[in-house]
């Protein structure tokens, strides 16, 4: 296809390789994927679960990348379809059902219904109000559920596990969770419907305009978005054993994605995964080395990353002039 | 006809607490356009200031309100000067990511300190309560309302009348025309952040009366303050008040509400965020502007 | 065949957009009132008046930005209120604004690819054959030598520019420019009377906002003025610009009341060097 590439970066602002962002970038991205089918094989449990998280939050940070980086409408809400999706995964089990694929299907569609829903009021509101709204969403969910008993209420639910020998269907399932969520993305930003997403972010009105209809856009960015964390909730709730609200609709679980994305490159194909590979390393690191205190840290690791790189790392490394350009970059936004 | 006169006396009661957190979070997102997501780690400070002094000097608890305003102005104007200002016209999310870093930093702080264990701030009128047309008005309630609407009259009087206030409001007016009457913006801003810090420290010494503590207690906070400064209209200190009169009414009734899912009844009291978002909501479809009414963007 | 010219046939009408009786009041102030007039197809009609009388109002309300608070707008048989603002493109009405503000991270290319993307013809077209799209108008324009760059790298001329690269993207029948020649100098404008000149040949219907006279004298085929909010005037140029009301709304009534004494050429001859004169300041 290809329309001509674009010289690297002449200025800040410059896009590369079209919306998906630096396409070499990409294809790292999708090399370090390859390498890590050969995690379970080492036969370390340990390890499993660290980058079987770091696969999670990967498709965190794509399904916030698509609403927030590409679409431009930053929510501090998505927790709550990564819970939705568990407590699908949950509700499933007690039913009986076992089925890895029926808990990722049924916690897609109820996401991407229950996105639908809820965005059609919410979606309406810009910037900071769509925000709050948003972590309103989430905090009136969990309250809702630790309320149901329906739903195990704050005593959670417990789900049946696959036994030892074929653990790691869990880790091939949130494997391929995040490989889709990563190939929808790229493949969203090369076709027609990631320019509408980008179009509604730069200018919503000049968008609509051109004859883009950013209601039902903006609906189906977040419903897309929702059935990528669904997804993830959907094979934590048995990779884990259990949920419960205060597992699964973590406010702090909200900004992990989010920032995962603004250090890996917001609004690029393979930001999302970068970004999630070194901060929840980098976190697991943290943990290890200081028990107590690695809320503490974290939060000072959120402070640095907007300090230092509001576009993420995909953006800084195209940028002529290097450290210099990204130095003057760290006073742009002061008052 | 008796428990709603009483929901209506508690709603109001409660609201002037909310009025008093909504204060200082409007004044920093109407004058600053930044919405502090850590300002509900502002108010729990506030209390835990407040214990604090009471545990360790005997003092009363009415008495820490000047001391709570001056602690949480002063962190509130360092972290501004120094953290915030470097990012104060950058795009939301930059804003709100940092602001929501500095609440976990808070909030964790907080636990350290002081574990997590709940607290509670206790003197000797604690539970005293006087009964008024067959309605109970516990005393404490009653001198939080009142000092909280001595606090919203003060600093409406202080932003109308003193040269610092005028600059305050001339900056969220116009920033240029502010700078060319000399006024300095970074100093302002500054001010206007510690300012709103300090309120919520002094909203965390009233609740800190009335509730019990624990580090994380700020955000409902966050977001009720949110939903009030909305209702109320923002950027207006009779907007923060009646907001939060309004919205405390609202949630008194409101809670009292038993809702029937399937088989089982859920009472209102443990659904206030969804209460809040509902409001929220409401207002914005109905009257974006608020009841006060100063336009919104 | 043009765009234009097939749903002409099919259409089968001389009149491109009938205004009728058009009133939109904001609060207590009626910025329109009583606007009545019809667009020909493949006419280049000048809107002018002094400022705040309504002319970008006027725009906004046909291009469905603003929903007429009486009065309507007609094209194709079909009222403009009652479509979506996104689906007015779709009916053949494009616009430029003002205020340019092009998707400040995509380049040039992608931004008239947007329009390519979404506009009438776009459901038929993919990807690749919008860029394609958006490198043919670019290169229309003369903006195909910063195809690749940022658009907010781009200056005023060329943000001009782009906005009407953005516009025909949408293979518009009617055009409406709003100010397109702001902040130009005496050779932009040239440049942008020659590309206006191009777009018209092809096909497109104008509807041109200016207050530049030299401008909209030499390009329209009639011109309509208001004046806080009313149509004063219609017609060929050279009678509407030498009209009394029209030289009064513009100059004051003192002049308009000299200007009666003089004989019918001495008024063209000053009139001309008005002109001129508001041109060179």
């Amino acid at each position: 296809m290809r329309h001509v590439r674009a010289r690297p970066f002449d200025k800040l602002r410059v896009t590369l390789g079209g919306i998906t962002g630096n396409p070499v970038a990409f294809a790292c991205v999708l090399v370090a994927m390859a390498l890590l089918l050969f995690v379970p094989l080492g036969h370390n449990g340990y390890l499993e679960i660290v980058f079987r998280n770091i696969l999670m939050y990967a498709a965190m940070a794509y399904g916030w990348n698509l609403i927030g980086g590409y679409t431009g409408y930053v929510s501090f809400g998505n927790v709550t379809f990564f819970g939705v999706g568990a407590y699908c995964a949950g509700v499933l089990s007690a039913h009986g059902v076992q089925n890895l694929l029926a808990y990722v299907l049924v916690a897609m569609v109820v996401n991407a219904a229950f996105a639908a829903l809820v965005g059609l009021p919410v979606l309406r509101l810009r910037g900071h109000y769509f925000g709050i709204a948003t972590l309103g969403i989430g905090l009136a969910v969990a309250d809702i559920v630790e309320n149901l008993d329906a739903l195990g209420a704050s005593s959670g639910i417990h789900l049946e596990q696959a036994d030892e020998a074929h653990f790691s269907i869990y880790y091939y399932a949130m494997w391929l969770v995040a490989l889709g969520a990563m190939l929808a993305t790229f493949f969203i930003a090369r076709s027609k419907l990631g320019y509408a997403f980008v179009a509604i972010r730069e200018n919503e009105d000049a968008a609509a305009v051109l004859g883009i209809a950013a209601t039902r856009y903006k609906i189906i960015a977040w419903a897309i978005s929702a059935m990528m964390t669904g997804a993830a909730g959907a094979v934590f709730a048995p990779a884990n054993g259990f949920i419960d609200p205060s597992i699964t609709f973590a406010i702090d679980s909200n900004v992990f994605p989010i920032a995962m994305t603004i250090l890996g490159g917001i609004g690029t194909a393979a930001g999302p995964f970068i970004g999630a590979v070194l901060l929840a390393g980098a976190n697991e690191v943290l943990q290890n080395a200081f028990v107590n205190s690695h809320t503490l840290f974290f939060g000072s690791m959120i402070v640095l990353i907007v300090l230092l790189l509001p576009r993420g790392l995909v953006w800084v490394f195209g940028l002529r002039g290097g450290a210099r350009t990204w130095l003057k970059t760290l006073t742009a936004f002061r008052a | 006809m008796q428990l709603l006169a009483q929901d209506l006396v508690n709603g109001i009661l409660a609201g002037g607490i909310l009025a008093v957190v909504a204060l200082g979070f409007s004044l920093v997102w109407g004058i600053m356009n930044i919405i502090n997501l850590a300002h509900g780690a502002f108010v729990m400070l506030g209390a835990y200031a407040t214990y604090q002094l009471t545990k360790s000097f005997g003092l009363d608890p009415f008495l820490t309100l000047p001391l709570s305003f001056v602690i949480l102005f002063a962190l509130g104007y360092v972290i501004q000067r120094f953290l915030i200002n470097r990012v104060a016209r950058a795009p939301i999310l930059i804003t709100f990511l940092l602001t929501f870093g500095l609440s976990l930093l808070v909030v964790n702080v907080a636990l350290l300190i002081w574990t997590g264990d709940t607290r509670g701030v206790t003197t000797s009128y604690s539970g005293a309560n006087f009964t008024l047309a067959g309605v109970t008005v516990p005393w404490i309630k009653l001198d939080t309302l009142l000092a909280a609407l001595v606090i919203t009259g003060l600093m409406h009087v202080w932003l109308t009348r003193t040269r610092t206030g005028r600059a305050i409001r001339a900056t969220s007016m116009d920033i240029g025309a502010a700078q060319l009457t000399g006024v300095r913006v970074r100093q302002i801003y500054a001010i206007v952040f510690g300012l709103g810090a300090g309120l919520a420290g002094v909203a965390g010494t009233l609740i800190s009366m009335s509730y019990a503590m624990t580090p994380s207690m700020g955000d409902p906070f966050l977001i009720k303050g949110f939903v009030v400064c909305v209702l109320g209209g923002l950027g207006s200190v009779q907007g923060a008040l009646i907001g939060g009169l309004v919205y405390g009414v609202v949630e008194a009734f409101a809670t009292q509400i038993n809702v029937t899912i399937g088989t089982q009844s859920i009472s209102g009291s443990g659904l206030q965020d969804a209460i809040a978002l509902i409001v929220l909501i409401i207002v914005l479809i109905v009257r974006p502007t608020g009841i006060v009414g100063k336009a919104v963007v | 065949m043009t765009a234009a010219a097939e749903s002409a046939t099919v259409a089968g009408d001389a009149v491109a957009l009938h205004i009728r009786d058009v009133g939109m009041r904001f609060g207590g102030l009626w910025a329109l009132s009583g606007v009545s007039f019809d667009v020909p197809r493949g006419a280049v009609l000048g809107l002018i008046g002094p400022n705040g009388s309504g002319k970008t109002t006027l725009m906004n309300v046909v291009s469905g930005v603003y929903r007429p608070t009486t009065g309507e707008v007609v094209y194709g048989g079909r009222r403009i209120a009652d479509v979506p603002t996104h689906a007015v493109c779709h009916l053949g009405i494009a616009r430029t604004f003002q205020v340019v503000k092009p998707f400040a991270n995509l380049t040039v290319r992608e931004n008239v690819a947007v329009g390519a993307m979404y506009g009438r013809y776009g459901a038929k077209r993919s990807t690749r054959a919008s860029f394609e799209r958006a490198q043919e108008l670019l290169e229309g324009v003369g903006l195909a030598r910063v195809a690749e760059r940022p658009a907010s790298d781009l200056t005023i001329p060329d943000r001009k520019r782009l906005e009407v690269a953005k516009a025909l993207a949408l293979d518009p029948d009617v055009l409406l420019l709003d100010e397109v020649m702001a902040g130009l100098n005496a050779s932009e404008v040239d440049e942008a009377l020659e590309l206006l000149r191009a777009v018209h040949a092809r096909g497109v219907t104008l509807i041109v906002v200016e207050h530049l006279m030299k401008a909209i004298v030499s390009i329209s085929t009639s011109i309509v003025v208001l004046a806080e909010g009313k149509k004063i005037a219609e017609g060929a140029p050279a009678d509407v610009l030498s009209s009394p009301h029209v030289i009064e709304a513009y100059l004051g009534s003192r002049w308009a009341k000299r200007q009666q004494s003089l004989t019918a050429i001495e008024r063209e001859r000053l009139a001309a060097e008005r002109l001129r004169a508001d041109d060179a300041r």
